[in-house]
């Protein structure tokens, strides 16, 4: 059995059901990231694990002991809130020493936890102040110090970096996984910014309406999602999605015209009436500008439109399509391939482009 | 134009200070005079070409030690602060524990339950001091200290104000609290009381004017005079029959006094401050 096992979890409040089904194994030592839009429960499950609230059915263990019941202090769970939560009245020292003071722990032994935990940290010379004298940065240091004094078995942070500016952000992320390497214990890690989640993530849990959408590790999700939700929310800029309807199903694949103008004949075979809509995905660096005059080749996905804004980003700029159908879609190219205004024809390899039925379900199969 | 926004602030600025002036002479006038006729020889502040100065110190410490060593002055002022001392621990202790569940916990009929609290704060004091007086008379409370001091312990009026104080409190900062294991007190102790010192600061300096004030109270539930307070003692100088002389009774307003000009003069910034926070965090 895996090191953190999630069963069946289901959590309502009153009514309301946020939490439906969560099914979920975690192995020891892993950096698991819950990702997912707004309000769509990465909260609640954490502070389910963590014991703050209690889950409406299903299990949760940890190394086969089911802690449902176990009391939050006890669960060898530490938890790092958005807010820090730092206690303004005592100093960096006592703030750390909080839990170990709460449980009459010997005062050597405080001391030596927390003077490892500041020295991991580079607080040592902080550790007389109060929270009101430190920078954002330094007070999200002191609530992960609170935390590893505990040495618990598994850490859980929630949205711990999104108080601070963005360069101090990717600094902490940088640091949190220097911490992660040292002390090699379980991380659970929420945040509702994909990118965060990419960088970060052993293992990534992509959430949405209180369900998992799909876990397992960041590039394995951005090349293979298994629904449109995944595949939209993975990957920045997001993913091209366009609208099609089946023309026909053959042995040699799918023929469907899009919306947007234009037929593509994609190898896939799938039980689909013709008739019947789909979605089609394509990543923006998966589409080049095809020059004019030259046709773009027979087993490419190809469409055109007006280029409507371009984002000069350097080394590559970023151009939006408005297409036919009033869809955008956005193309990654390199410097200087179009003019504003302009109106050219992209392609991608029919073999990169990902496909989806009308309910958002990838549709895999291969010719 | 500049001249004519000056003149205007310059009158404005005149007419700020006049008041102010005048507000502080009309305050401090009886106090003045209060000390004026303490520390001259009887008479003489009185007489026809009246001073607004002491003359005589020695006149004036002789009156307070007749007064000390003469009356029951000293034991009352013992009572008092007693009185006093005592229901500020407990309405901020019994305030404070109150304010933590209520603020910060939800419990059955809490809704309720506070809407009742909050309610017995518009019932004028008169209405409830007969029934009191009753269930301090049956339990045999009368002409004691627990008399005075136990009816006063609940302050409904402190409660409002800790609650809202509590309020304020990150509710995060209770969780990462319970998280480190902490339990229900230590949390209230460690966490909720030192987060609302201010507030708790400003509720006693609140009740010890209020209490050390209090007339009504004790000249009902203590009736032998060993058990009188300073304001009852007081009363009795003042009272029209009394036998002493003005310069005395004086003397006597004058001791009362003390403690709380003390204490204004200590917690000057923090009443202030006490009176502004319960205005706008009320
Ligand atoms: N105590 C509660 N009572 C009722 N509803 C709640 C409670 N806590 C959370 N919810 C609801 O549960 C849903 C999920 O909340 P949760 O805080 O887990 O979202 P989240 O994914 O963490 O969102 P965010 O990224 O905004 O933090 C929300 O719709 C929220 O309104
Ligand atoms: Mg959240």
């Amino acid at each position: 059995m895996a090191f953190l096992e999630i069963k069946s979890l289901c959590k309502s409040f009153e009514s309301y059901s946020v939490l439906k089904d969560i099914d979920l194994s975690i192995e020891k030592g892993e950096f698991v990231v819950f990702v997912g839009p707004s309000g769509c429960g990465k909260s609640t499950l954490l502070r389910m694990i963590t014991g703050l609230e209690t889950p409406t059915s299903g299990t949760i263990a940890i190394e086969d002991e089911v802690i449902n019941d176990v009391d939050p202090a006890r669960r060898g769970t530490a938890m790092v809130f958005q807010s820090y939560a730092l206690y303004p009245h005592m100093t960096v020292f006592q703030n750390i020493s909080f839990g170990l003071r709460m449980s009459r722990k010997p005062k050597a032994l405080i001391r030596e936890r927390v003077e490892k935990a500041a020295a991991i940290l580079r607080l040592d010379k902080l550790l007389d102040r109060k929270p009101a004298q430190l920078s954002g940065g330094q007070k999200q240091r002191v609530a992960i110090g609170r935390a590893i004094v505990r040495e618990p078995r598994v850490f859980l942070f929630d949205e711990p970096l999104s108080n601070l500016d963005a360069e101090l952000r990717v600094q902490m992320r940088a640091e949190l996984l220097e911490l992660h390497e040292r002390l090699g214990t379980t991380m659970i890690y929420v945040t509702h910014d994909q990118v965060e989640a990419m960088t970060l993530a052993d293992k990534m849990v992509v959430m949405s309406g209180g369900r998992i959408q799909q876990y397992g590790r960041p590039l394995d999700l951005y090349d293979d999602p298994d629904n449109k939700f995944v595949a939209g929310f993975v990957g920045s800029p997001k993913m091209n999605f366009l609208s099609a309807t089946v023309a026909s199903v053959g042995a040699g694949g799918l023929r469907a015209d899009l919306a947007a103008g234009g037929a593509a004949a994609l190898p896939l075979i799938e039980a689909l009436a013709p008739g019947a809509r789909i979605d089609i995905g394509i990543r923006p660096e998966q589409l080049s500008v095809v020059a004019a005059g030259q046709a773009p080749s027979a087993d490419a996905v190809s469409v055109a439109g007006r280029v409507a804004l371009i984002e000069d980003l350097g080394a590559e700029s970023y151009l939006h399509l408005h297409l036919a159908d009033d869809s955008r879609i956005g193309v990654r190219t390199a410097r200087h391939a179009a003019h504003l205004g302009e109106e050219v024809r992209v392609a991608a390899p029919a073999a990169g482009v990902l496909v989806f039925d009308e309910a958002g379900a990838r549709l895999r199969g291969r010719a | 134009m500049t001249s004519a926004a000056a003149a205007r602030i310059s009158v404005w600025t005149v007419l700020k200070w006049a008041t102010a002036i005048a507000i502080a002479v009309i305050t401090i006038f009886p106090i003045w005079w209060m000390i004026n006729v303490v520390f001259s020889l009887p008479g003489e502040p009185v007489a026809i070409n009246p001073r607004l100065w002491p003359t005589s110190l020695s006149a004036g410490l002789e009156k307070i030690e007749m007064i000390f060593t003469q009356t029951g002055y000293l034991r009352a002022y013992g009572i008092s602060l007693a009185y006093a001392l005592l229901t500020i621990l407990g309405v901020l202790f019994i305030g404070s524990l109150a304010a933590f569940e209520f603020a910060l916990f939800d419990f059955p009929a809490k809704g309720p339950i506070f809407g009742i609290v909050m309610l017995s704060l518009m019932v004028p004091t008169a209405v409830t001091i007969i029934p009191t007086y009753l269930l301090t008379s049956n339990l045999g409370w009368l002409n004691s200290l627990q008399g005075l001091v136990v009816p006063g312990l609940a302050s409904a009026f402190g409660l409002f104000m800790l609650v809202q104080f509590m309020r304020a409190i990150p509710k995060d900062m209770i969780e990462a609290a319970r998280l480190d294991g902490a339990g229900h007190f230590q949390i209230y102790w460690h966490v909720a009381l030192p987060l609302c010192r201010n507030a708790l600061v400003t509720l006693a300096i609140l009740t010890f004017m209020q209490t050390w004030g209090n007339y009504m109270w004790p000249l009902i539930v203590t009736t032998s005079p060993e058990m009188y307070t300073v304001g009852q003692v007081v009363g009795m100088f003042n009272a029209p029959l009394s036998h002493q002389t003005v310069d005395v009774v004086m003397t006597a307003n004058l001791l009362a006094a003390v403690p709380p000009l003390l204490f204004f003069l200590i917690f000057q910034r923090k009443i202030v401050e006490g009176i502004a926070m319960s205005g706008t965090k009320g």
